[in-house]
């Protein structure tokens, strides 16, 4: 298992190439023996410029998809993973391992340690996964963090050190980079016995522990008979152990209150050094009932140094948040919005912020708008055809806050305004984004006594909690809009 | 030109990486890789700028060092650049060693020959068991990361040529249970012993005690070449690394190891997997699968070592341990994972296929896994993907595609929702809340949609044809499936002509259960609209996909209404190809009449042309004639347009083709009767022919021209009547006949051959007198005789008999001619020679070996000719 070559390539959408190689990295060692594994169906990797002409047809990055393309458009041509097949130089590459974030695609081509033709099954190929964390592993050390291009240039110019670090031959050593930034610079102090790979060296200092819950609420209502609404919650709880000791032992429990909702769908820190059954299985999967296991959920396990996260979980909780629904009907150049948005008494009712998007795709800009708003204020953002509706921190005593107006559309220029897929003809939504500070909606919490640490000296012990929305819709219930299986109500 | 300096390195380096194989072939870059290795000991350069250079030479060893001996001369170079620095710490030392390393394996040079590698290889094994190496490698404190960076060399020149390390297989295990870094000595143990028990199985042969402790080569002594060297050993395309293919396919030979040696092994196993926890995720994967690999061929090795660490590994997100898990469970099946373990791995690979806090890549990833799932009993046909048994649609429901979802994962989860519709129909049952036809009908119904979008961009389209393409894959015998695609997709036709070639495609495809009904869809769609519409090319296109001898008149009309609005050469050449989709369907009525109207009304004179030429074919090729000469081109290659494979066509099918003779042909009996010499031929054919005409020619002015006869039809193995070719000879002499054949074949080509030439013998011409009217033969021989002379000649000669004497020769040879016959010894026999001469022979008073002949001709230029006959007869008895 093993890496033939990786590369970064920034999209700029509009340049000649549409693109530029930040950083690629060959490995000759790995591609000597995919010559010999792969026989006949060896294809060699091409130069920087050539990959990135074949990489962004086949991601149709560049600007001319204008015309029907067969190699690429064809019915036939079916891609369900992030993996490809470039033609280059006469031949396929493949499996080029690609995808694109925030503006950067990310791309590797693993060792297939047979022959290509017929391509084996991508579950056969050990070099796969080891691929994605490569490529995982850089994108979250390009971005954590950054803020800005040379920030993001300084993480560019460290990587080929760091690669020879992690990488040196192509066989991925380790897919956090920062451990192996901090290995470099660790690398005078002497490594005791038993050092984990994951941990260079040891922390000096005062103990302390700090465990923070986030868990992002996301929801789709659409306020139909025969459409459920839905909704979830998904938690992560991160930690930053500073301990002394080369293996400490920590145990992190988290708990519910008695009317919590359990969590479900737990995924573990390869930290973690063992898992109760009860942990393992708890899912959302099943038919919810009331014999679920609710806690407190043990973690125990040996931190690294940097902050990781612990463990990630989801919860079916048993309303949403805030329930709403939102209403628009065209009527020629204009269309009439009611929206009504209500506060779960359940729910803390002191946000750091609470704001509803609303945007008005494929249409033109908004030239006026007539509206009432029983609470908060509207912002108009005429030539993005969106309205801001800033509902601020606090929602008003009834719970229960509603705006309706008239938004008047002016002629649709292409260029300008925003393409929808999705939002055709009466097809809307409102997105709600919010942040409540010290709650959490499933009700869990880790504390003082939660954290046990089985170390030298008492660790200051803090934690937090938060939630916040993520991908809150409520979609306009005037017209279609798309659902997922989970919303049928058959 | 003095040194270069940093930055004209920096430029060097970039010009370089902008285009390896540019600069290599520039001024500079023959001497890169003599520069960059003399530069590493200059001391104006900086260690950065070193390092930089060093990083190149990782990554282009074959562009600087192109063959074994340069990148021999370049390691050893390499190496004593390293022995010769400073005992201060650097940052040179760790790349240098990966650059030697690098040099000598990418470079072929990697052997027991080589003087680099027979001082590269102890100089790692010596630092990765952190021997003290002297004052030359450097303070201690970079002693830690050497030896690290030692293994990782060691490793990398093991997985290049396997066995290598088979001779230390002990050592490294005592290095392990000592002080080493825990994960380079892991990784390299593991691979180390996987390589070994592969060649060893290989070979048939047993451990030999390799896990037993060894010795460390003393420095500058010989290294253990053995097993690297072994036949068996040097890399090999492997057998398919996904462990489920056959063990024997795998060419690993089951080895058996000896009590002995067998808990030697698994003590080795059992002390790597139990520090694996201080590996990174990605390192302890890479264990699981070299020591799944390793175990999997080994009898009486119970995979249950790996048991403990299973279920850590399932609580995790990392998608190189699941993985590795999966590996596990191909490769050991149920020795490994119960029933229940197997439901468990799958509800995790459910889990994380949908978890909201995974990236999209590594759901889809899951995705795969999940349809290519390694199940303990298997019922499907291995090599497709299927949902696994114990995944039922329930546990399911989060899995299935969405409109919200990316290209990539709405395919994925969509071919999963076809999955399921496929076992739906199976099973036949509908539960009340499970209708994923339903579904599958409205999430298609929302592609289209999307795709209809008219400014939309491609890859909705795109998105839309692939889905549809995936359920016609997968649910072709469901109509109820398919009635409302077609239906679906002729509205989306309706909405969005512009999506043409993505039907065109779809159509050359999907199989007939979908394309059949939707070309008769797109055609009720194109020609019930009017010919004028921004939309005509697109029309046209369709049309002519669709177009075929069914329903021509409506066809017909819309393209009457069409023609008119032609304007420019583009939709002229689609209208003519539609018209052609007609001719080739067979379609004849109506369509000649459009062609004439376009072979007039047409702007531009190509499409008056094309018009006219399809008119022409029409009216003189008959239906499979014409089917050919429109079919696609045998001759055409792939790559040139259509028209000029059209062109090609045509030239193919409407032009004689010359070839070899499929037949043969021979002069039969001779017939001796009517009022011409008449030649019989046999023929005989290799190949099924038709339309048959045989053209004659004589040499020379000695014949008339000769008409040609015609077969309709030759077979081979079926005899055929003699043809018969009536001769007229302008004199009575044997000649030549040259031979032409022109016959259609059964592909529909015309061809032409050349025959051997047929040879017309004097006797061909020879005719009977009629019967001398009033019975006096004597007297009607006598006049015949006496008439000859005086313009003509007479001759005497001695014609030999065989041994059946001359009654038996008169009857095989002249028996029509003869008039008077006194058997068995006086013939008197008259020949007519064609156009007017004649030949009168008496042959009379035959002896034992031959009989005297008297003959008289009124052509004196016979004479020679009937010499040589008679004398030929007896030979041609």
């Amino acid at each position: 298992m093993a890496q033939r070559a990786v590369w970064l390539i920034s999209h700029e959408p509009g340049t000649p190439l549409c693109g530029t190689v930040r950083f690629s990295r060959r490995y000759p060692t790995v591609e000597k023996r995919a010559k010999v594994f792969n026989g006949t169906s060896y294809v060699p990797i091409p130069e920087d410029g050539p990959f990135l002409k074949a990489l962004f047809f086949e991601l149709r990055l560049l600007d001319d998809d204008k015309d029907f393309v067969e190699s690429r458009d064809s019915c036939s041509h079916i891609n369900k993973t992030s993996v490809y097949g470039l033609l280059v130089g006469g031949g396929e590459l493949w499996p080029v391992v690609a995808f694109l974030k925030n503006n950067m695609i990310y791309a590797c081509v693993p060792l297939v340690e047979q022959t290509l033709s017929p391509r084996p099954p991508l579950i056969s190929i050990s070099g796969i996964s080891q691929s994605f964390e490569l490529l995982f592993g850089i994108q979250d050390f390009l971005h954590l963090g950054q803020k800005n291009e040379t920030e993001l240039n300084t993480k560019l110019n460290q990587l080929p050190d760091l690669l020879l670090q992690a990488c040196p031959f192509g066989t991925l050593l380790d897919a956090n980079l920062q451990n192996s930034l901090d290995s470099i610079n660790f690398a005078s102090v002497t490594h005791p016995q038993k050092q984990p790979a994951w941990k260079v060296g040891t922390y000096k200092g005062k103990p302390q522990v700090s465990v923070s819950i986030t868990e992002k609420v996301k929801s789709m209502q659409y306020d139909k008979q025969d459409i459920a609404d839905t909704w979830q919650v998904v938690g992560a709880v991160t930690c930053k152990c500073d301990l002394e000791g080369i293996m400490p032992n920590v145990t992190i429990s988290l708990s519910l209150p008695t009317n919590g909702s359990p969590l479900q769908d737990i995924l573990v820190h390869p930290c973690v050094t063992s898992l109760d059954s009860a942990i393992l299985t708890s899912s959302s999967i099943d038919a919810m009932d009331d014999s679920a296991f609710s806690g407190p959920y043990k973690f125990p396990f040996t931190p690294p140094l940097e902050s990781f996260n612990l463990c990630y979980y989801t919860s079916q909780v048993p309303v949403p948040p805030i329930l709403g629904f939102y209403q628009m009907k065209e009527e020629e150049i204009q269309v009439k919005i009611t929206v009504n948005l209500k506060l779960h008494e359940s729910v803390k009712n002191n946000f750091e912020f609470c704001e509803a998007r609303i945007p008005f795709y494929n249409r033109g800009p908004v030239t006026h708008v007539e509206y009432k708003v029983s609470f908060g204020q509207l912002e108009v953002f005429r030539e993005r055809s969106l309205l801001i509706w800033i509902i601020g921190q606090k929602f008003p005593k009834s719970m229960e806050i509603s705006l309706s107006g008239t938004v008047t559309f002016g002629a649709k220029s292409h260029e300008k305004q925003p393409f929808d897929e999705i939002c055709i003809g009466g097809t809307a939504y409102l997105k709600l984004h919010f942040k409540i500070l010290d709650y959490t909606l499933t009700g869990c919490y880790a504390d003082q006594h939660s954290v046990q640490v089985f170390a030298s000296g008492k660790p200051k012990i803090s934690t937090h909690r938060k939630l916040i929305s993520s991908d809150y819709y409520i979609w306009n219930s005037k017209a279609p809009a798309p659902i997922t299986y989970g919303s049928l109500l058959l | 030109m003095g040194p270069p300096s940093r930055e004209t390195w920096a430029q060097r380096l970039g010009a370089f990486r902008a285009s390896p194989s540019a600069f290599m072939a520039g001024p500079e870059g023959e001497d890169l890789g003599r520069d960059l290795l003399s530069e590493l000991r200059s001391e104006k350069l900086s260690e950065q700028t070193k390092v930089s250079l060093l990083a190149l030479s990782l990554e282009y060893p074959a562009q600087l060092w192109p063959d074994a001996a340069a990148a021999e001369a370049a390691a050893t170079s390499l190496l004593d650049t390293l022995v010769l620095l400073p005992p201060r710490p650097s940052a040179l030392r760790r790349p240098l060693l990966l650059a030697a390393t690098t040099a000598l394996a990418a470079g072929d040079a990697l052997g027991p020959t080589s003087g680099a590698s027979r001082r590269l290889l102890p100089l790692l094994l010596g630092l990765a068991s952190g021997r003290d190496l002297g004052r030359g490698f450097g303070p201690a404190s970079e002693q830690r990361p050497l030896q690290a960076t030692a293994c990782e060399c060691l490793r990398e020149l093991e997985s290049c040529k396997p066995g290598l390390l088979g001779g230390y297989l002990g050592l490294l295990r005592s290095l392990l249970g000592q002080e080493g870094p825990v994960q380079p000595l892991s990784l390299l143990l593991a691979l180390a012993l996987r390589n070994t028990l592969v060649i060893q199985a290989r070979a048939r042969a047993g451990l030999q005690g390799l896990l037993v402790a060894g010795d460390t080569p003393a420095a500058g002594g010989p290294w253990n070449w053995t097993l690297a060297e072994d036949g068996d050993a040097h890399l090999q395309p492997q057998a398919p690394s996904w462990p489920a293919a056959e063990e024997e396919a795998c060419g690993l030979a089951v080895l058996e190891p000896s009590p002995e040696e067998a808990r030697e092994l698994r003590a080795a196993v059992a002390q790597l997997l139990d520090t694996s926890y201080l590996l990174t995720p990605v390192a302890q994967a890479q264990l699981l699968w070299l020591l799944g690999w390793a175990l999997r061929g080994l009898r009486g090795q119970p995979p249950v070592l790996f048991k403990p660490q299973l279920v850590r590994l399932l609580g995790t997100a990392q998608l190189t341990l699941l993985h590795a898990v999966l590996a596990l469970k191909a490769a050991f099946g149920e020795a490994l994972f119960t029933a229940q373990d197997e439901a468990l791995l799958l509800r995790r690979l459910t889990l994380a296929a949908q978890h909201p806090a995974l990236p999209l890549p590594a759901h889809l990833f899951y995705l795969h896994c999940l349809l290519n799932f390694p199940e303990n009993w298997p019922l499907g046909p291995t090599g497709e993907e299927t949902a696994p048994l114990l995944l039922g649609p329930r546990l399911c429901r989060g899995l299935l595609p969405s409109l919200l979802h990316d290209p990539s994962a709405l395919l994925a989860h969509l071919h999963l929702l076809c999955l399921f519709c496929a076992e739906d129909e199976e099973k036949e049952e509908k539960g009340q809340d499970w209708c994923p036809q339903h579904y599958l009908g409205e999430l298609l119904a929302g592609l289209r949609q999307r795709a209809a979008l008219h400014g939309g961009p491609r890859a909705l389209a795109t998105l839309c044809f692939q889905a549809s393409y995936l359920v016609v894959h997968c649910l072709a015998t469901q109509p109820t499936v398919l009635t409302p695609l077609t239906h679906g997709l002729a509205q989306l036709y309706r909405a969005r002509p512009a999506l043409a070639p993505h039907f065109v495609d779809l159509l050359d495809r999907v199989g007939p259960e979908l394309g059949e009904p939707l070309r008769a869809a797109l055609r009720q769609e194109v020609v019930s609209r009017p010919g004028r519409d921004e939309a005509l090319r697109w029309h046209l296109q369709i049309l002519s996909k669709v177009a075929d001898g069914k329903a021509p008149s409506a066809t017909l009309g819309f393209l009457r209404a069409a023609a008119a609005h032609c304007s420019d050469w583009g939709l002229q050449q689609a209208l003519l190809q539609v018209c052609r989709a007609l001719l080739r369907a067979g379609v004849a009525e109506g369509l000649a009449d459009l062609l004439q109207a376009l072979a007039r009304q047409l702007e531009d004179p190509d499409g008056r042309d094309h018009a006219r030429l399809y008119y022409i074919l029409l009216a003189h090729l008959a239906g499979p004639k014409l089917g050919v000469a429109l079919g696609p081109s045998l001759a055409a290659p792939a790559l040139t347009s259509s028209l000029v494979a059209e062109n090609q066509g045509f030239a193919a099918v409407l032009m004689v083709q010359e070839a070899p003779a499929p037949m043969q042909l021979s002069v039969g009996p001779r017939r001796a009767a009517g009022p011409v010499p008449v030649l019989q031929l046999q023929v005989e054919v290799l190949e099924p022919l038709y339309s048959v005409e045989l053209r004659f020619r004589v040499e020379g002015q000695l014949y008339g021209p000769l008409g040609a006869v015609h077969v309709p039809c030759l077979l081979p193995g079926r005899p055929c009547r003699p043809l018969h070719l009536p001769l007229r000879p302008r004199r009575p002499a044997p000649a030549q006949l040259a031979v032409r054949a022109l016959f259609a074949t059964p592909a529909g080509l015309t061809c032409h051959a050349h025959l051997p030439p047929l040879l017309v013998n004097f006797a061909d011409l020879f005719l009977p007198f009629p019967q001398a009217p009033d019975g006096d033969n004597q007297g009607f021989f006598e006049e015949l005789w006496d008439s000859c002379l005086p313009e003509g000649a007479e001759s005497r000669l001695w014609c030999p008999l065989g041994p059946q004497g001359l009654e038996a020769l008169v009857a095989r040879h002249l028996e029509p001619f003869v008039v008077v016959a006194q058997p068995p010894t006086s013939y008197h026999v008259a020949i007519r020679l064609p156009p007017a001469s004649r030949l009168l022979l008496r042959l009379e008073a035959a002896q034992g070996d031959g009989v005297p002949v008297a003959l008289r001709t009124d052509d004196w230029a016979v004479l020679p000719m009937a010499g040589d006959y008679l004398r030929g007869l007896s030979a041609a008895v």
